[in-house]
Formats: structure tokens, C-alpha cells, sequence
């Protein structure tokens, strides 16, 4: 019965690997077996699947157990195994060389272990072979860790660098650029004279520059010692070389240079100032942009290290026209998600800090691009639109010219925040934390949309997610009137908002407390909002303020006392009672610490409570002063005619007022 | 409000300024969400005529001498509503901007000529005069110094009748929230004066909201 092309192939395969795994089987049919099997993988994608479904890799890595049994037997020098070995040793780096499943069938099966020992055999063809099956293996990100710190291990690894075979030189720069991870790993290897090793390869061949300027990267990375040590080597020869390289005609190389660079100017500032070379790097990541390969997939996140946080370096990009390359890049597409989630990235770096570079954007129509990339397949590219978009929203201008209300953006980022994965959802509320500002004391288009999910995800068990929802809340409230005020309590609930106070995590209890001291600023009649029915909410704010030391909730604590106390009589009296409680003894000499803090934020938030507790013509305000004097707090605003704080001393004539008053009434 | 066709330009930016903690420190009452009330006299030779102005801060950012809002202007006689329109501001600093403007069709003349109707800029002079002001230690001194700049109308057409030029150069007390401005456009009435005081939205005291980009 005739069968299809593809079962028949199978057949072969499983019959292939049958022969392979039996021992009646002679080594010379697995010699051809092995051949046979490389042949068919080699640059192709569908047969290696196809072999790994069928359990190939054991197989091959039992074969590789007998090589390395023969050997420690004593067994070297049977010609016969040596070429078993080295098709055995192909086939595995073929199996692991950029497919994720067979690096991880490769590791599963064990074969790294035995290809380091067959890297020290006799045989320079079986050391070749073994030696670029573990490249490819350590390329992967899945690669196994290898330990420096332990001797032995470290000699080994020197003897790899300092081998003459290039492949097994690669080997050991690529070892380290994938297990270098902490300090005290780069400061063993820098003992160990690895840098000087490196350094002396980025003359060899291309791929032992190659894979010595990733590996420099990774040991140099935040480490101003050992970037000294590099920069001294040959006298600055091997800095400047670098520098040539970002000029180099392979493309892989000119990344690497520039990243190598970057990873310097980042850990040492005082480093590579040329303009002249912060340009040419500009210039070149915006040229390798236009490889097709994984150089233009990697180029525009070696930018975005480059520029991150730094303006110097956002506005030469700037001058360079990056965002406008960028967004024409966005344009020309599609890409792949990798490149495309680098670009976002890259625009979102630029647009981080410089209100012109924001401008720019806005100008080139960024929006647009954000808008269909909020749909996108891939998370990771849904959270750089985000993140984008999160960045160009910090630009006040554009807010208020209500740029963010179009409901082509707004729908989406609404709908992001119940995306199935948890960092698109934290992205795409950093964004919604600065949409939902509006300035024009109209209603919010989040009000009909978002404010249920934000309410729901300031109840969510990650506190990430938690913090950012009612940050979003909190900037919701910005000076809205007092429909959206009850609107967003009745949403959220006092309840729920009280718990949020007592939030185990403090930035939530800052955000919280921010709601609410923007619920009661605005119009008199918004003091209100505070006061529920069994004045727990009110309470919980009182005690918030007697009992926390993080200084960013004692501020909005103050704030919102201080906002309520510039209300009516009765208002006034309910903060004055929440800062100075009777029932507890030690509330006077907490508010006294808040007026004597060491941040001139809560002593001036204190100043305010007091000027509007004591504000002139507000019936009951000799009351309260008699009880701030009795509290010792007139006597501790007298000094503070010096306060080293210009918006605390220059309420001299508000602090006058209060102190007036207190003589007016302690004459009486 | 005065004439021209409205132009934006981001604010320059001064090389080779001082360094260090010498710039004007942050000041309560010139922050997010306040909102200050006053007039602006638009008198020409022909009549006077002064406008009520609502003034709020929407944006302020300490580290790049940069601030931002809206000005609302109300009983203008060509215009059927209010006319609000956005302004970004200069803070004189001595890091990012000096008392020199260096734009908007400014000189140096004509910034000291202005500056001095301040009365608070006097003790300032002396050194303003010889290079802007770059060297000036502002960390402790009770006014704040800025340029408004107003870029786009917010709730009106450019075909209002009205056009937006010029720009003001402005004082802040520190102490009392009060602000006074110059209005400077070659093509209007010199010296058209600014005059803001804090507001409270008639409440006993003072309040103070708050948003965070992030």
C-alpha cells in the first residue's frame, strides 16, 4: 500500500535512529548512519523537529558516552570512534544551533558534559567539532552556568582562551559572556589575566573578535576597575582599536564595538566624551538598523542602552534624527516582533526626558504606529507600545491640548488592562497613570471606560499591578469636578479605600492617601468626600499619620489634613482632632518631629495644616491655637523663621498671622 | 491679548551656565493645580481697559527650568466666551535660563528695561547686567523669576479675531503667591501689566492637589 512522502520519511528516521541505538549495529553503519542523519539536518529546520520528536538526541549522546568511555579506557586513537565522534559532535551542535527545543533536548540528554571532556582529546578534528557544537550551545541563553569561581573550573576555561584552535578560543569567550553574572565573578576572572586574554583576541579572527567583544561586554559591565584594566592595556591601544572596530565592514562586529563602548561609557562617565564618538555611535546603531538580520534586530536595544537616561546623549540622537529614522523604519515595516518591540523601546528612550523629542514624535505621527502595535500578537511588543506611549504622555503640552483622548488609543489601552500578561497590564497602566490627567475639568474619557477595571485592579494580589491602578486613581482625581469625584467613590467604595490606606505595601498607601487629598481639594464643598458615615476613613488617615515613618505617606497624610482643615468650622475641627487626638499622649510630639522632619516637603505640608487650622476669622480658631500652644507648637514655629527651607521661611507673614493670633489670645 | 499670528518655539536652552545648587527652590503656592486670579490692564493711548485673567499651573519641572498652564482671559470684547490658551514658561534659574531672553524679539535692553519695573529685581541688577545673571546664587531668594510664553488657544479658533504674540516676563513672591507680569510684543502697548493673586476656591485656607507623572 503506497504511503505519503512524509510517514515514509518518518519511517526512515525512526528506522535510522533504531540502527543507532543497537549494539548488533556495526560502527561502520554508524558512522554512515551519523552522516546521514547530520546531512539531512543540516539548515534545516523541519528535519531536526522531526529527529527530536523521534528522541535523536539521547541517542546521539549515548554514542558520544561510548567515545568518552573508549577514552578514559584508554581507547584513544581508534580512527573508527574518532569520526564516530565527530559526526556525533556535529549533529548535536546542528541540533542546538538557534532552536531553542534542541538546546534544551541537548542539555536534557546531558550532553554537555560529556563534549568538555572530549574537548581535551588528542584528536584536533574531534576538539574542532566538539568545540563548535558547545558555541552553539553556549549562544543559547539556556546554556548551562558555568562556575569560575571554583579553581579548577577557572583553568580549564584559561586553557580554552588560550588554546590555538579559534573555535575552542570562541568557546571559552563565549562561556563567559553567558555565566558572568555577578562581581565577584568578573573581579575571579580579571585575577585570572582573562581580560588581558580577550583583549589580545580582538586581533585574531573575526569570530574570536567577535566573540571576545561580547564577552569584554559582560565582564566590563558596571565594573570601573575592570574597565581601568582594559583601558590601560597596550596604553590605551585596545580602547582606541575598539573604536576603529565601530567602523568595521562586518556588521556583527561594528554592533559588538559599539556595545562594547556603550558598556564602558556607562560604568565610567568620565570616559569616551568625544562628541565625535557618541556620534559616530548614534550613527552607526542607526545604520545597522537596516541589517535584515539578528544585527537589526539587536541594533535598536544596543541604541536604547546607549541613550537610556541620558540627555546629553537623547539630544545628539536627537540632532541625528533618530526619531524620525525610527518612525520611518515603523512605517516601511511589518517586522518581526523582536525588532519591532527594540524600536518601540529605542522611541521610548528618546522620548523619556526632552520635551522636543517628544514634540518630534507627535509630529511624525507616532501615535499611530503605538495604535497598532497595542494589538499586537506579541506581549513583549504590546509592552513597549506601551512604554512608548507612557513616555510621550509625560509631555504636559500635548495632555492639555487633549492628545490622549482619542479614543483610537484610549479603547485599546483600556482593553490592555486586562491583558492576559501581567507586564503589558503594569505597562499599560504606567501609560494610563499620566492619559488620565486632564486639565480641563471636563470629564475624563477614562470615567466611562477604565474606571471599573482600575478600580478592580487596585484589589489585585500583585502589588505591582495594585500600586499602578490606584496611581492612576489618584491622578484620575486631579482637579475633576465633583460628579467624577462620587463617581470614582462610589466605584472604589470608602471601604475599599480605607483598606487601601492600610495597604501592607507603603507606595500604595501613598497613592491612596494622594487620592484622597485631591477628593478634597478643589470647590469648599469637596472636603465632603472624606467623611464617611462612621468616620473610618478619616480615622484610618489619622492613625496612617501617627504611625508610619515612611516619609512620602506622612506627606500626603499631611496634605489631606491640611486640605480638610482649609475647610468650614466643622471641618477644621475634624483635623485638628485626627493631628492632635486626645487620647494619645504622644501626638503633640509627633507633630512637632513633622515640623522638625529633615524633608522640607513634610515640614512645609505641616506649616500649611497649621496656617489653615489657625486661618484667620474661622470661628473656632483661637480655640486651636490655645491648644497648639499648649501642645508647644507655637513655640517650635517661632524658630522656624530660619528654616533653611526659602517655602517654609516665606511663609513668614501666614506664620505671623498664626502667631499673632496666639499673643491675641493668650493676652485675653 | 495681543496681536500676532501664534508661532512655537521650544524653549533655548543656555550653554556654559554655573553649575550647582544655586537655582530658585521649589515653592508651594507655585505648584500643579494652583490657581491664581487678577487682571491684565490692556490699555492702549485710544482707552483703558483691563481683563480679568484666571491663571493655572498644569505643569512645573524644577530640573529644566520649565513650566506650563493655561490663562484664561474673560470679558474680551471680540470674543463670546472666555479665551484660554496655554502658555509654557521659563524659569530664570541661572542653569537653564538666564534674565537675558535671547528670543521672541527681545533684547538685552529690553529685558533690563523690564526686569527693573520689578521691584524685587532690583538688588539683582548689578550682576544681570554684566552677564544675565549666570552667576546669581537664587537658592534663597523669595521671588522667582520667569518668562510666559503662550503657545495655542485652547477653546477658541485662530480665527477669533484675536492672535497671541509676545510674551511676559514675570515675578512670583514666594511669600504670598502673588504674581506680576510686563507683557512684551514690539507690535502691542508697552508694559501692559499682570497683576495675580493666589486663590483659594473661597475656602477658609489653602489646598493643594497633586498628580505624578509617571
Amino acid at each position: 500500500m503506497p504511503s505519503s512522502a512524509s510517514s515514509s520519511r518518518q519511517n526512515h528516521a525512526e528506522q535510522l535512529i533504531a540502527r543507532l541505538n543497537s549494539v548488533e549495529t556495526p560502527p561502520e553503519s554508524k558512522l554512515q548512519d551519523l552522516r546521514n542523519m547530520k546531512n539531512q539536518i543540516i539548515g534545516s529546520r523541519t528535519k531536526k523537529l522531526d529527529y527530536l520528536s523521534l528522541g535523536a538526541v539521547p541517542c546521539i549522546v549515548s554514542i558520544l558516552s561510548i567515545v568518552v568511555a573508549s577514552m578514559h579506557s584508554g581507547g584513544g586513537g581508534d580512527e573508527l570512534l574518532e569520526l564516530i565522534a565527530i559526526q556525533a559532535a556535529a549533529i548535536i551542535g546542528s541540533f542546538a544551533c538557534r532552536l531553542e527545543s534542541g538546546v534544551e533536548a541537548v542539555l536534557e540528554a546531558g550532553a554537555c558534559a560529556f563534549l568538555m571532556i572530549l574537548i581535551t582529546h588528542q584528536n584536533e578534528k574531534v576538539v574542532d567539532a566538539v568545540a563548535r557544537s558547545l558555541k552553539w550551545i553556549y549562544q543559547s541563553k539556556l546554556a548551562p552556568k558555568f562556575y569560575f569561581l571554583e579553581e579548577k573550573n577557572m583553568e580549564f576555561l584559561l586553557s580554552l582562551l588560550n588554546s590555538k584552535n579559534e573555535n575552542v578560543s570562541c568557546l571559552g569567550a563565549n562561556i563567559i559572556t553567558r555565566s558572568c553574572q555577578t562581581r565577584m565573578e568578573q573581579q575571579a576572572l580579571s585575577g585570572a589575566g582573562v581580560i588581558t586574554k580577550l583583549a589580545s583576541l580582538l586581533d585574531g579572527s573575526l569570530s574570536q573578535r567577535e566573540a571576545s567583544l561580547e564577552s569584554l561586554s559582560v565582564v566590563m559591565k558596571k565594573n570601573p576597575e575592570i574597565i581601568t584594566k582594559f583601558l590601560g592595556y597596550q596604553n590605551g591601544g585596545a580602547v582606541n582599536f575598539l573604536t576603529e572596530l565601530i567602523k568595521d565592514k562586518h556588521p556583527r562586529t561594528r554592533l559588538l564595538a559599539c556595545a562594547c563602548l556603550i558598556v564602558i561609557r556607562n560604568s565610567c562617565t568620565t570616559y569616551l566624551q568625544d562628541s565625535r564618538i557618541k556620534t559616530g555611535l548614534v550613527q552607526t546603531l542607526l545604520e545597522l538598523l537596516e541589517d535584515p538580520d539578528q544585527v537589526g534586530d539587536d541594533a535598536p536595544f544596543v541604541l536604547s542602552s546607549l541613550i537610556a537616561d541620558k540627555e546629553d546623549l537623547q539630544m545628539i540622537a536627537f540632532e541625528c534624527q533618530v526619531i524620525e529614522k525610527l518612525c520611518n523604519y515603523l512605517e516601511a515595516g511589518p517586522f518581526q516582533a523582536k525588532r519591532l518591540q527594540g524600536i518601540f523601546l529605542a522611541l521610548a528612550d528618546m522620548c523619556s526626558e526632552l520635551e522636543c523629542c517628544r514634540d518630534r514624535a507627535f509630529s511624525l505621527e507616532a501615535l499611530i504606529y503605538i495604535k497598532d502595535a497595542l494589538k499586537h500578537d506579541s506581549a513583549d511588543v504590546r509592552t513597549a507600545a506601551c512604554i512608548f506611549l507612557r513616555n510621550l504622555s509625560r509631555s504636559v503640552k500635548n495632555m492639555s491640548a487633549g492628545h490622549f483622548t482619542n479614543a483610537n488609543i484610549t479603547s485599546p489601552m483600556v482593553q490592555l488592562l486586562c491583558d492576559s500578561c501581567p507586564s503589558v497590564q503594569i505597562a499599560a497602566l504606567g501609560a494610563i497613570c499620566n492619559m488620565v490627567i486632564d486639565f480641563t475639568a471636563r470629564e475624563s474619557i477614562f470615567m466611562q471606560g477604565g474606571l471599573k477595571q482600575l478600580v478592580q485592579l487596585s484589589k489585585s494580589m500583585v502589588s505591582a499591578i495594585r500600586v499602578n491602578a490606584i496611581w492612576a486613581l489618584r491622578n484620575l482625581a486631579f482637579l475633576v469636578n465633583n460628579r467624577c469625584k462620587e463617581e470614582i467613590l462610589l466605584e472604589l467604595t470608602m471601604p475599599t479605600l480605607t483598606s487601601l490606606i492600610c495597604d501592607p505595601e507603603t507606595s500604595v498607601q501613598e497613592q491612596a492617601l494622594a487620592l484622597v487629598r485631591n477628593l478634597v481639594d478643589g470647590p469648599s464643598d469637596s472636603v465632603k468626600y472624606v467623611f464617611d458615615e462612621a468616620g473610618l476613613l478619616l480615622d484610618a488617615i489619622g492613625k496612617k499619620l501617627h504611625s508610619t515613618v515612611k516619609i512620602e505617606v506622612l506627606i500626603q497624610g499631611m496634605y489631606v489634613l491640611s486640605n480638610i482643615a482649609s475647610g468650614n468650622e466643622i471641618e477644621k475641627e475634624a483635623a485638628m482632632n485626627q493631628l492632635f487626638p486626645q487620647c494619645w499622649n504622644n501626638t503633640q510630639t509627633s507633630f512637632i518631629k513633622f515640623l522638625q522632619s529633615t524633608d522640607s516637603r513634610l515640614r512645609i505640608a505641616a506649616v500649611w495644616a497649621l496656617v489653615n487650622l489657625t486661618f484667620p476669622n474661622s470661628p473656632g480658631a483661637c480655640r486651636r491655637v490655645i491648644k497648639l500652644l499648649n501642645a508647644g507648637i507655637i513655640s517650635q514655629l517661632k524658630t522656624m523663621v530660619n528654616d533653611p527651607c526659602l517655602d517654609v521661611k516665606t511663609k513668614n507673614d501666614k506664620r505671623e498671622m498664626c502667631l499673632n493670633l496666639s499673643t491675641q489670645t493668650t493676652t485675653k | 491679548m495681543p496681536v500676532r499670528v501664534v508661532e512655537t518655539s521650544s524653549p533655548s536652552q543656555v550653554s556654559g551656565t554655573t553649575p550647582g545648587n544655586n537655582t530658585p527652590p521649589p515653592c508651594t503656592l507655585l505648584s500643579v493645580g494652583q490657581g491664581f486670579s487678577g487682571t491684565q490692564n490692556v490699555s492702549s493711548l485710544q482707552k483703558d481697559e483691563a481683563w480679568r485673567v484666571n491663571v493655572q499651573i498644569q505643569g512645573i519641572d524644577h530640573d529644566h527650568g520649565y513650566l506650563c498652564g493655561t490663562m484664561e482671559a474673560l470679558n474680551v470684547p471680540m470674543a463670546d466666551t472666555p479665551v484660554v490658551t496655554f502658555w509654557e514658561g521659563e524659569i530664570v534659574d541661572t542653569k537653564n535660563y538666564t534674565f537675558f531672553t535671547g528670543k521672541w524679539g527681545a533684547t538685552t535692553e529690553d529685558d533690563i528695561k523690564h526686569w527693573t519695573k520689578f521691584q524685587s529685581f532690583s538688588p539683582l541688577l548689578s550682576k544681570v547686567e554684566v552677564d544675565g545673571g549666570k552667576t546669581l546664587d537664587l537658592s534663597n531668594y523669595p521671588f522667582i523669576f520667569m518668562r510666559w510664553k503662550e503657545q495655542y488657544f485652547v477653546n477658541v479658533g485662530t480665527d477669533c479675531g484675536l492672535t497671541i504674540a509676545g510674551f511676559y516676563y514675570v515675578c512670583f513672591s514666594c511669600s504670598d503667591g502673588s504674581i506680576n507680569g510686563f507683557y512684551y510684543d514690539p507690535n502691542s502697548s508697552p508694559f501692559q501689566k499682570l497683576e495675580l493673586k493666589s486663590t483659594n476656591d473661597g475656602r477658609s485656607g489653602f489646598s493643594f492637589s497633586t498628580y505624578e507623572l509617571q
